[in-house]
């Protein structure tokens, strides 16, 4: 993933070798521990059966059944949070972009502190959070109350919808978006837009030709970021949405803490993860060669 | 004697709160990071778990029931506000009790059928009634009841009714019947409980069926008409003892709730009104049970001999307006200063009007059980 384009001589390769294992060795240890093992026992798990209705037993049965019960069951709701993560992406990138331009090119010596502006309120809990969101989108809470003053609106409703589900999750996004993109913004050269700008480029041609183009490693990997979390968020559809508009995450609670279904569980949170990789892995394997995805 | 104190409105929005947050999600993420048996090696320790809203907390210069207890017994308690469901609860407690590891908790507040659940598994301990003398006290018919048939394993903590509180300024009118919560006016302004018996019970006596006996057959409609009501908008959502929160933001209008809890909040939200339909509410009870493997029986039996105490139970239940289980409460809210009209409050001590209409949600077999648990979650949670 980290090649570089001009081949090191052999000795430098062989070097790098010899350090690699042992730099490698605690990633690896890590990974091999508390993922793919955790990972290799849901496969099983998933094809079980439990034993009783409260126990943690369970009994495996090859039972692929479970498979299609959760998809059957729960299809509707694997649709809807994918559709969700994409919607609360895309708004992030939105709101995160001009923002990560205005802090690359207009930021000057405030920079640092508006970089920290961003990541500022992320220093408190998640949890907090969101559910101060669902004070701020309550139906008598500040931003309805603006709202309802604007004219042609009517009666409006956010807390318990799927628009704060989105809302939420891409606020919660937002700094994993507008990090990667400033550090990809950075990488351009200010002298590349004033060439484009001699070339008789408007700022719009500029924008399309130039910067997104440069930028796109920070799109791909802050959209990555933001994406695969907010497939899998329980927390946002808990405290903002309503009954209609529950995610995938929290199906898994209920499936695992509620109904006791600890193989259906298993099933639905490793469709979950084919669900995500599949995509993934087609990005990495054409934008992570040449190191585009490391902005 | 001293007035008997109430609970503070600020101190019970931000514990409240905290209290959704920790329930909804205490299950899992604590699960994994539990440690048991911690704190059971100290036997003057007393680790009590209860859900919000549910004791009296004193004020400056008048200490609530858990510090008095403290200053009489010398025991040390760690009273903790962490229920907001009861099938979440179990699901955070299950791991531990189910691999026969003691749990943190050493008494837990949990309704009737979860302690039947917990009686049934042997997950809980005997408890050392000759130890609790003020047992005594308590209304005979809760002393053997149906969930606990020898009184051997549970103590009732406060029993109560499960109606509909409502807003009277947002609904416009006073309500009367569980068809009121399905009106067009009241549109994405209803909410309903996540406790099964709680909310398909009420729905149940609306459509005239014995929830003393209940079958998935007779559930039949009430699940068919909740279902209806979340896939075409009307109900808000489906919440735990966190209602009270949308209650006073204003974002229901109307909801399934518990008696003692609306006569709390309308303190402080007077246009907060609790009724019981006519077709009838759920009479429920939450008992008292100390998990296996508690190293702390004695002050639990401590604990339990000190809330029987009619002078203790009488401030208790003026802190939570519930139906107490201790006889001579209500003689003693008569005599104290500030509290006479809580001896007449119907919410404390139902009279036999009310009384005919309040019907228990009766035990249901393990097949049952998981029928209506499994449409149940699918309802209120996917």
């Amino acid at each position: 993933m980290n090649a570089s384009p001009v081949s090191p001589r052999p000795e430098a390769r062989r070097s790098r070798t010899a350090l690699g294992w042992p730099l490698l060795a605690p990633g690896l240890g890590w990974l091999l521990l508390l993922f793919v093992l955790p990972l290799a026992g849901l496969l099983p798990l998933s094809l079980s059966l439990p034993v009783d209705r409260f126990g943690l037993a369970v009994r495996f049965a090859w039972h692929g059944a479970n498979y299609t019960t959760v998809l059957r069951d729960h299809g509707e709701v694997l649709l809807r949070s994918c559709g969700y993560a994409l919607a609360a992406t895309l708004l992030a990138l939105a709101l995160a972009f001009p923002l990560a331009w205005l802090i690359r090119f207009r930021g000057g010596r405030w920079k640092p502190l508006l970089l920290g502006l961003v990541v500022l309120p992320f220093f408190t809990s998640y949890l907090v959070r969101t559910i101060a969101w669902s004070t701020l989108l309550a139906d008598r809470g500040p931003v309805l109350a603006v709202l309802h003053r604007l004219p042609g609106l009517g009666e409006l409703r956010l807390l318990n919808t799927g628009w704060a589900v989105i809302g939420g999750l891409a606020y919660n996004a937002l700094p994993f978006l507008v990090l990667p993109l400033v550090v990809s913004l950075e990488r351009i050269e200010p002298a590349l837009l004033e060439a484009a700008a001699d070339l008789h480029a408007g700022p719009l041609e500029r924008l399309r030709r130039v910067v997104l183009p440069l930028a796109l490693p920070g799109v791909i990997s802050g959209g990555l970021l933001s994406l695969i979390p907010a497939i899998g968020d329980l927390v946002n559809a808990r405290f903002l949405g309503g009954p209609n508009d529950r995610m995938i995450g929290n199906v898994v609670e209920s499936l695992m803490l509620v109904q006791m279904q600890l193989p259906r569980a298993a099933a639905l949170a490793l469709l979950l993860m084919l669900l995500l990789a599949a995509p993934s892995l087609l990005l990495l394997q054409r934008h992570g060669r040449d190191g585009a995805l490391l902005p | 004697m001293t007035p008997i104190t109430r609970l503070s409105r600020r101190r019970f929005l931000l514990r409240a709160g905290l209290t959704a947050a920790g329930g909804a999600l205490a299950p899992a993420l604590l699960a994994a990071c539990r440690q048991p048996g911690k704190g059971s090696g100290d036997g003057k320790r007393l680790a009590i778990s209860n859900w919000p809203l549910y004791i009296d907390t004193g004020s400056p210069g008048e200490p609530g029931t858990v510090e008095r207890f403290e200053r009489q017994t010398g025991f040390d308690v760690a009273y903790s506000e962490d229920q907001n469901d009861a099938a979440a609860f179990f699901a955070k407690l299950r791991p531990d009790l189910a691999a026969g590891r003691p749990v943190q908790e050493d008494i837990v507040v949990t309704p009737y059928w979860m302690a039947q659940r917990l009686i049934g598994l042997g997950w809980v301990e005997q408890l050392p009634l000759a130890e609790i003398a003020n047992a005594a006290n308590l209304i005979p018919v809760l002393r053997k009841p149906a969930w606990d048939p020898q009184g051997t394993h549970s103590l009732p903590w406060q029993s109560g009714i499960t109606g509909i509180a409502y807003n009277i300024e947002a609904t416009g009118g006073e309500l009367r019947t569980i068809d009121d919560l399905f009106s067009p006016r009241l549109k994405g302004r209803v909410g309903f409980l996540t406790e099964m018996r709680d909310t398909i019970g009420l729905m149940m006596l609306a459509e005239g069926k014995d929830i003393t006996r209940p079958t998935y057959a007779d559930a039949e409609g009430a699940f068919r008409r909740l279902e209806a009501a979340r896939a075409d908008g009307q109900i808000r959502a489906f919440t735990g003892n966190d209602y009270q929160d949308d209650l006073l933001a204003g974002n229901f209008a109307a909801c399934v709730a518990w008696s003692g809890d609306v006569a709390q909040l309308a303190r402080d939200e007077p246009k907060l009104r609790f009724m019981v339909p006519a077709s009838g509410g759920v009479r429920w009870a939450d008992v008292m049970v100390v998990p296996r493997g508690s190293r702390h029986r004695e002050a639990a039996a401590a604990w339990m001999n000190f809330v029987y105490d009619p002078e203790n139970a009488a401030r208790i239940a003026a802190a939570v307006q519930y139906i107490s289980p201790v006889q001579g409460v209500q003689a003693v809210l008569a005599r104290t200063p500030g509290s006479e009209e809580l001896a007449t409050n119907p919410l404390m001590f139902p009279d036999p009007g009310l009384d005919q209409r309040l019907q228990s949600f009766g035990a249901l077999s393990a097949q049952e059980e998981a029928r209506f648990d499994e449409r149940f979650a699918r309802l209120t949670q996917a």
